[in-house]
């Protein structure tokens, strides 16, 4: 997946809680780096206490992409926590720079206090969508979410994205449903599908662009 | 068809098909996700979702509601299963049948918010005062979860007992394909002919833990001693793999015992054939079949992630049989593989 087709300095990941947001957000900064000098994740998740951004720092750090978090031990804290360096990062022109949201409306009304900056800049807004997550399963619970993230977060969505999955065994025929059903919900909502996420050893070719992900967040065993 | 669910979300389905339609809880890392289902769940399938103002509130609305004849639920995690606990032996003593949710976090106190297994002691040994018991169940993937929760409610109804559903953070918070078996009607279950159902046309009922007659008390004990015994003799599970002429035996439950698979592959490959003991059930343990393993290998290891807990029952099983190393990590670290298999080396002397 070529990121830049999608003319953006700016890329913020929504969605529903547990839709798949991090690992779509650390894929775009692994991607975004192979060419880009200047790529920040912003962790600025206060949902999930586990499997966030913040917990693959030191590698992604490594990989020479900025990640923000909560500074230190309070990086395990369970408070609400979004540093001052978010909105710079977002500002910050010489930057390709990616938003991990956290879920449902709690998680996005975090992106309504960030308005000011981030109406300024060149954003895109994607929606991830997994069909195969409670809540998640029909076409009028994916239109009712859309539209209730999209009003707390305060902006537009740019994109839907199908990441319909159940982990490492995800059928072809999971990701072929998945896709039936966001078209519509993209057809109702006059929202594009930006592409769909596939596992990596999976070949699968549908009627969206296709993003081969590779899953950083699962423990080894 | 098979979704993708975090374990605390399918815990409370899973619930919800056993014909729970009770939920009275307080939200609390690591599984405030399960309190957050049940809110948007439960009033879609004709249930009761009531937030209460503290796990004190919580576990006596428990005990009120049981008292119906209903099936109920709650979930928290360790501090608040510790706020619980005059409530739970309330209920104990008053054999009222209900499904308790503990996913582990690091403590003692208000610890972290990370996964770990310091509540075995709680869960198995009492907590509240007197001399009650829990059956304690202990799933390692969150399928298990989902098929243990039928089990719970029935084993809770069959018994007048409390189920204590015991995971640990890890296990609240992963995501894994998951298949739920079909709704059960939540009137479908069996008839309580000690429920408070309003005494129309029968002599009154009564339930409590309460005699001032010693004599009386010992005698509702009695009853409560001889339940706990039949369900030591017919509840015990556990999961054996690859125990048959292994080098050496390593128990462990809930995530430590994903770990363990795990650390079977990686030590096969350097030659050590390590078996795994798995209890299911941690009250009732499953104290005999252990002792039969320790008659087949030297030393069974226990790992967890707490400072030797589950040790104590391990070592209770084993008898002097067999060396009963130990290895653990807590306050929400979670052992790797390779520690693990380190500590397997050094306990077989490799």
């Amino acid at each position: 997946m070529n990121f830049k087709e999608f003319n953006a300095r700016v890329f913020v990941y929504v969605g529903m809680f547990g839709s798949g947001k991090t690992e779509l957000a650390i894929n775009t900064a692994v991607e975004l780096k192979k060419e880009e000098k200047n790529v920040a994740l912003l962790d600025i998740d206060v949902i999930s206490p586990y499997f966030r951004s913040r917990d693959k720092k030191d590698p992604l750090e490594e990989m020479g992409i900025k990640v923000i978090s909560p500074p230190g031990a309070l990086s395990h804290a369970d408070l609400p926590i979004i540093t001052a360096q978010v909105g710079g990062y977002i500002s910050n022109e010489s930057f390709f720079t990616i938003a991990d949201v956290g879920g449902n409306e709690d998680g996005a009304t975090v992106l309504g206090s960030l308005k000011p900056f981030l109406d300024r800049v060149n954003k895109k807004v994607f929606f991830v969508v997994n069909t195969l997550r409670p809540f998640s399963t029909t076409f009028d619970e994916i239109v009712r979410n859309v539209k209730k993230i999209s009003a707390v977060s305060r902006t537009k969505i740019d994109y839907l994205i199908n990441n319909t999955n159940i982990a490492q065994e995800t059928t072809e025929e999971n990701v072929k449903n998945g896709e039936e059903l966001i078209k519509k919900v993209s057809e109702y909502l006059e929202i594009p599908v930006a592409f769909t996420v596939v596992n990596e050893e999976m070949d699968f070719q549908g009627e969206f662009p296709i993003l081969k992900l590779k899953r950083y967040l699962a423990e080894q065993w | 068809m098979k979704m993708l669910f975090k374990g605390s979300e399918a815990i409370a389905e899973a619930a919800i098909r056993a014909g729970c339609r009770l939920y009275f809880g307080y939200p609390i890392t690591p599984q405030s996700e399960l309190t957050e289902y049940m809110s948007r769940r439960l009033p879609e399938v004709g249930g009761t979702f009531l937030q209460a103002e503290s796990e004190v509130a919580t576990v006596n609305m428990m005990y009120g509601a049981s008292c119906t004849g209903k099936r109920v639920m709650t979930s928290t995690s360790s501090p608040g299963f510790s706020l619980m606990m005059e409530g739970i032996s309330y209920m104990a003593g008053g054999e009222l049948p209900a499904v308790f949710v503990n996913v582990v976090r690091g403590g003692p106190g208000l610890g972290d918010i990370q996964p770990a297994q310091s509540d075995y002691f709680q869960a198995t040994k009492g907590g509240g005062h007197g001399d009650y018991r829990m059956i304690v169940l202990a799933p390692h993937t969150i399928q298990e979860a989902v098929d243990l929760m039928n089990l719970a409610f029935d084993l809770a109804d069959k018994y007048r007992m409390l189920v204590t559903i015991l995971a640990d953070g890890m296990l609240g918070q992963m995501m894994e394909p998951v298949e739920f078996p079909p709704m059960r009607d939540p009137n479908d279950v069996p008839e309580k002919d000690w429920a408070l159902t309003g005494a129309k046309g029968r002599p009154p009922r009564k339930v409590t833990s309460f005699h001032i007659d010693p004599y009386e008390l010992e005698k509702m004990n009695l009853r409560y001693q001889a339940t706990y015994k039949k369900v030591e003799e017919n509840e015990v599970r556990y999961e054996e793999l690859n125990t048959d002429g292994a080098d050496i035996i390593v128990a462990a439950y809930g995530t430590m015992a994903r770990i363990v698979k795990t650390v079977i592959h990686m030590a096969e490959k350097e030659g050590i054939k390590v078996g795994l003991f798995r209890p299911i059930t941690l009250w009732p343990f499953p104290y005999k079949r252990l002792n039969e393993l320790a008659d087949t290998v030297d030393t069974i290891l226990t790992v967890e992630m707490s400072y030797g807990q589950m040790l104590e029952d391990v070592r209770l099983g084993v008898n002097g049989k067999a060396k009963t190393p130990f290895y653990g990590r807590s306050a929400g670290v979670v052992p790797t593989p390779t520690e693990v298999l380190d500590a397997v080396k050094k306990a077989i002397g490799r």
